[in-house]
């Protein structure tokens, strides 16, 4: 099934407005809310194959899509589609962030952030060689995660004074026992084979005030896809992603103490619930010295992730300079105190 | 007249400035024609030329005469004693107070070290500890031209810094110096090519939920207590060190520090 969202005004294909969170028509500019927009104007068509060939409905151009995408734009006309078969069943998402960093701001953001590169080339710098930029909904799971946690440990707290000419260190050993009943919400993990996993956990955090049931027109006028792994497959990730975390609050309920050393630690995690969610995300294309970089930024808060090319003559000067200034100022101090320089 | 004044006066200042070096060379220190007493026969005659051309310099850089007094037993005295006995009478004879005296009595196999005039400032207890550090080792080797020039050089060493300060201070080596910058250009520049592409930023706050997780069950039970005990160093310095500043019976005081050997 090919979805377009024509406009009740003039019929052109209507698109996701980042600014104003509504259905926007860029021939009239009329804006549609996406709870009510009228049900007569969504086109549907559907296709004797399915899930083979989707054809573009204002051209009749095959759509070429891969296997995983359940939004993109007609290559003839660039009507924006949504591939709504792809998007119900086990593959309907329960939430999604909407984008709310335009591609304008999305353009400028990345412009800022290669500027405040301090160890990119300099040609880089400037920001001015994006190829191509995509918004893309990026499918995660969100993971309700409830667990439990059972501590023993061996703490001690030292003390020492001195009476006459000795000292005495006195050291007390204590047993220590926790039981902590942990909750964990909206834990997030990628569920797309393409997205590089570091990547996407560099993303995070996104805002969850902004998190909205899912409603396909935020797809118009983006790409997105389709998970890969179901939230069976990649409870293994989340949970490998917040036993730091639980490690973290563990070590907090344990205080007062010099030293602490486990002697027994289980955590028990399980998933409560998990949201199939579709993450905005802008990917960049940047070709520098003949080199495609990638880099990815949240549609929500514009932070941008991805390797920038570095410059070994700036890491070069970065480091003589900081290196140098230091001994410089250590050798000042030491001259000021003792006096002699060498 | 006040021009011709004016173009007179960096003239002035240039012969008052003359006069002064030339009044300062003049009354420039006056380095002792011998800086070594070696009654007990430890140096050869070539050592002790050798030594006494040394010393001469020395005494000339640091402003101040480095002497070796070497003995074959104290007539009962103790070593402080005979020290300060023998100084007075070659302040006298010298009319010069300024020395650093180092004092070997090869029968009780003691060291003394003692700075007076200016040398008691700028070589004070705590830094005698340190060139006696130096030297003994060479003492008991018994390579006493070694620990001659190993005195000189040490004590000279020490004297440049300001007085109070500890020379040994590692804060003040070089190497330590570059070792700290290198460890803070790289910690820097490393953590920012670390973050160059971009950082994490969530916390373990970021997914928690305080409402659900709680300590269910909590207990600190009390086990045992264990109590060591260790002495407080009193003395420091290696081999039994003794000594310390004071007065010599004329009357002049000093600093010093003494080993056995």
């Amino acid at each position: 099934m090919v979805t377009h969202y024509k406009c009740p005004n003039c019929g052109s294909d209507m698109a996701f407005d980042s600014e104003s969170g509504k259905l926007s028509c860029p021939s009239c500019g009329r804006q549609e809310d996406i709870e009510t927009f009228p049900p007569e104007n969504i086109e549907l068509t559907v296709e004797t194959d399915e899930a083979k060939e989707y054809h573009c409905e204002n051209c009749g151009a095959v759509l070429l899509t891969e296997a995983e995408t359940t939004a993109t734009h007609c290559s003839f006309c660039g009507a924006p589609v949504v591939l709504s078969d792809r998007l119900t069943g086990d593959f309907a998402p329960a939430k999604v962030i909407p984008f709310s960093v335009s591609r304008e701001e999305a353009e400028a953001a990345f412009r800022k952030w290669t500027g405040k590169g301090r160890l990119s080339p300099r040609g880089f710098m400037s920001g001015d060689r994006i190829k191509k930029m995509t918004g893309m909904y990026v499918p995660f799971w969100l993971y309700d995660i409830d667990g439990s946690a059972e501590v023993a440990a061996v703490a001690t707290r030292t003390r020492s004074y001195t009476t006459g000419d000795t000292i005495y260190t006195e050291t007390e050993f204590y047993d220590v026992y926790r039981d902590i009943d942990l909750s964990y919400l909206k834990v997030p993990a990628d569920a797309s084979e393409k997205m590089d996993d570091l990547l996407m956990d560099k993303l995070e955090p996104y805002d969850y005030q902004e998190l909205k049931d899912f409603r396909m027109p935020y797809l118009a006028g983006y790409l997105s896809e389709k998970y890969d792994y179901d939230d069976e497959s990649l409870f293994s990730r989340v949970e490998s992603k917040i036993v730091p975390y639980i490690d973290a609050y563990i070590a907090t309920t344990i205080s007062g103490y010099s030293t602490v050393s486990y002697t027994n630690k289980q955590i028990h995690a399980h998933k409560k619930q998990a949201y199939y969610t579709l993450f905005p995300v802008w990917m960049v294309y940047y070709d520098f010295e003949n080199k495609e970089h990638t880099f990815a930024m949240n549609g929500q808060t514009g932070k941008v992730v991805g390797k920038p090319p570095i410059s070994g003559a700036k890491v070069a000067g970065w480091f003589i300079g900081i290196a140098g200034g230091a001994f410089a100022l250590m050798k000042a101090a030491a001259y000021l105190v003792g006096g002699v320089l060498w | 007249m006040v021009k011709r004044m004016a173009w007179k006066t960096p003239f002035l200042l240039l012969a008052f400035i003359c006069i002064f070096w030339l009044a300062g060379a003049s009354a420039a220190f006056a380095v002792a024609d011998q800086h070594i007493y070696d009654n007990a026969d430890l140096l050869n005659s070539i050592e002790a030329q050798e030594l006494e051309a040394e010393a001469a310099k020395y005494s000339r850089e640091e402003d101040v005469d480095f002497l070796f007094l070497t003995v074959n037993g104290m007539e009962g005295k103790d070593i402080v004693t005979f020290m300060g006995d023998f100084f007075d009478q070659w302040a006298v004879d010298n009319s010069q107070e300024n020395a650093v005296l180092l004092t070997i009595d090869i029968a009780s196999r003691e060291v003394f070290l003692s700075g007076f005039g200016t040398a008691e400032t700028s070589l004070d207890d705590e830094r005698i500890d340190l060139v006696l550090d130096r030297i003994v080792p060479d003492l008991q080797a018994g390579d006493y031209g070694g620990a001659f020039e190993e005195t000189m050089a040490a004590s000279s060493e020490y004297m440049d810094y300001r007085p109070g300060v500890n020379p040994e201070s590692i804060f003040l080596k070089t190497w330590f110096h570059a070792l700290v910058a290198l460890i803070l250009g790289g910690g820097i520049v490393g953590s920012m090519l670390y973050n160059s592409g971009g950082r994490v930023t969530t916390t373990p706050r970021t997914y928690f939920d305080g409402k659900n997780t709680q300590v269910t069950n909590r207990e600190d039970r009390f086990r045992n207590k264990t109590v060591s005990r260790t002495k407080v160093q009193q003395n420091k310095g290696s081999g039994g060190g003794f000594g310390g500043g004071g007065m010599t019976g004329g009357g002049r005081s000093f600093s010093g520090g003494g080993r056995k050997f």
